[in-house]
């Protein structure tokens, strides 16, 4: 029943993620005439055109916004309303707390990255354009994996601090501060900034619009396991916490 | 034969920098009484039994839960399967109802007996489908005691239990704890109030500072326990007065005060022999000795 308790204090955002993402996923597809122009002073392909406002534009970032809300909770929250006491006097173990919360957020995190990827296929033959499911399916992967580090750092934030709003922005901000990092010249050798990995860099033709080549295998392996880091820290923390 | 113990610290310690909410605390809780752990706020009773149940870590010392240590998540986790536990904010998961939260708690317990759960149910008059952040303290309350009762805790767990209650709701809360003690459940709850402790527990202890004052059964505190008030034509010799018993003694101008826990009638008679001119021995009420206890440590 943890699991349900996991998914009982996530549902709220997680539906509400899915609801937000997956209407302004149509409105992109269906208002098309209208929204292509705030992108590109020149007449786009269909492709390419959901590529910018799509997998490189608004979508991505309110993406990454919402996979850092849907990290947040666990006991450090549950200390500000008062039920951690609850919870820990129950019989388990604040591993296996973790653990819950991280497989269902988890799991939340990979279908809302699948959901472009049905909306925009499936939606596309009514406005006489087409976009290609293989090419859909592979950014929901780089996106669902991106999402899971970013899940983790809002994981991780609510971890080390209390407070509503404290959290989200510290997570935030992380956020950002790594992609400054990622993108000043000295390092940017080193450091793949995750905002490129979700939008195909630099395996995305933008001439044709769609992705070419193997996926960044390496890349998405190294952010799983960045990921796996922060929640194992996540864990050590919430293990040494008092309540 | 079980431990009779059910919990039991050796210089348990809490501290949180330079303060020690507890500090080197020895306490020995037994079976199959009602034991109240009294003290005033912030003596560090909470703490106690958040440490007793994994959820703050010892600075240092040692304790068991049933047997199991709670410095061990794993051992401490399966003394939880067998203890119920009632906090002190009584918060439970104000997004699910009543009957979802029952549900949800009923899942960890293979002990879980519904029939008890039904009852309570109807007796409390809680309504299955409100929503937990809807419900009044009190509700909210008998909840937390229903998810504890539906159960058959070998040790039962309460935190200021009392703690925001009107007075029929203490009652009833009082009537119930006896109620589980007489089924075999072992309570052990922390109060500041006296009189509910003096109405239902068999056995006391008194935290001050972190620190373990008294400890003592009701029956021991009527049989044993008598304040003797020595008056004197001079100074009273506090230092020659010196006994088995002797809990604490006070010295005001030409009087001596002292707290015994035993003995009553041989200090008396040495009071006597050093030329007190007035000896007057009377029982003392729990709070009396709390009182003393707590004032004399601060």
């Amino acid at each position: 029943m943890l699991w349900y308790k996991a998914w009982r204090e996530s549902r709220a955002r997680f539906l509400l993620s899915a609801a937000a993402l997956a209407a302004i996923c149509v409105c992109f597809v269906w208002f098309r005439a209208d929204t292509s122009g705030g992108i590109s002073d020149q007449r786009l392909t269909y492709s390419v055109y959901i590529w910018r406002i799509i997998y490189k534009g608004y979508l991505r970032e309110l993406f990454m916004i919402l996979a850092i809300l849907l990290g947040l909770g666990g006991l450090m929250r549950e200390r500000d309303y008062r039920t951690a006491s609850f919870t820990l006097g129950l019989p388990v173990r604040r591993w296996q707390l973790l653990a819950t919360r991280t497989a269902v957020g988890l799991a939340e995190i990979v279908l809302l990255a699948m959901l472009p990827a049905f909306v925009v296929p499936a939606l596309s033959p009514l406005i006489g354009q087409a976009y290609p499911t293989s090419q859909a399916w592979a950014f929901a992967l780089l996106w669902a994996t991106v999402g899971t580090l970013i899940f983790a750092m809002g994981l991780l934030a609510s971890v080390l601090f209390t407070g509503e709003f404290t959290a989200p922005v510290v997570a935030f901000l992380g956020l950002v501060g790594y992609s400054f990092l990622a993108n000043m010249p000295a390092i940017r050798r080193y450091l793949t900034d995750i905002h490129d990995v979700m939008s195909g860099m630099p395996n995305f033709t933008e001439s044709t619009g769609l992705l070419t080549g193997p996926l960044p295998w390496s890349t998405l392996l190294a952010v799983l396991l960045a990921t796996a880091t922060l929640i194992g820290i996540g864990a050590g923390v919430t293990n040494r916490q008092d309540f | 034969m079980p431990d009779p113990r059910v919990i039991e610290t050796h210089q348990l310690t809490k501290r949180f920098g330079q303060f020690a909410a507890v500090d080197a605390l020895d306490l020995a809780v037994r079976a199959d009484h009602i034991t109240g752990f009294l003290g005033r706020n912030g003596a560090g009773k909470s703490t106690t039994i958040k440490m007793l149940l994994s959820m703050t870590h010892p600075t240092s010392g040692t304790g068991t839960l049933l047997g199991e240590r709670i410095d061990d998540p794993k051992q401490n986790c399966e003394a939880r399967r067998n203890v119920a536990y009632v906090g002190e904010d009584k918060q439970l998961y104000g997004y699910m109802t009543v009957e979802e939260l029952i549900r949800f708690t009923r899942s960890f317990y293979a002990d879980w007996r519904p029939e008890v759960a039904k009852r309570l149910l109807s007796e409390y008059q809680l309504p299955p489908q409100r929503k937990v952040r809807a419900l009044s303290k009190g509700m909210r309350t008998k909840l937390a005691l229903l998810l504890a009762l539906a159960r058959k805790p070998q040790l039962l767990i309460l935190d200021e239990p009392s703690e925001g209650l009107d007075p029929v709701a203490i009652e009833e809360l009082l009537q119930t704890l006896v109620g589980a003690a007489s089924e075999g459940t072992t309570i052990f709850f922390s109060s500041h109030q006296i009189a509910e402790v003096e109405r239902i527990a068999d056995r006391v202890c008194i935290l001050d500072h972190g620190t373990l004052v008294e400890e003592f059964s009701l029956d021991e505190l009527r049989e044993n326990y008598r304040r003797i008030t020595f008056g004197f034509s001079a100074k009273p010799p506090v230092d020659e007065l010196r006994m088995p018993g002797i809990r604490r003694i006070r010295r005001a101008d030409r009087q001596l005060s002292v707290l015994v826990s035993g003995n009553a009638d041989a200090i008396a008679a040495e009071g006597r022999s050093m030329d007190a001119v007035s000896v007057d021995v009377v029982p003392m009420s729990l709070r009396e000795v709390f009182l003393e206890s707590v004032q004399a440590e601060a």
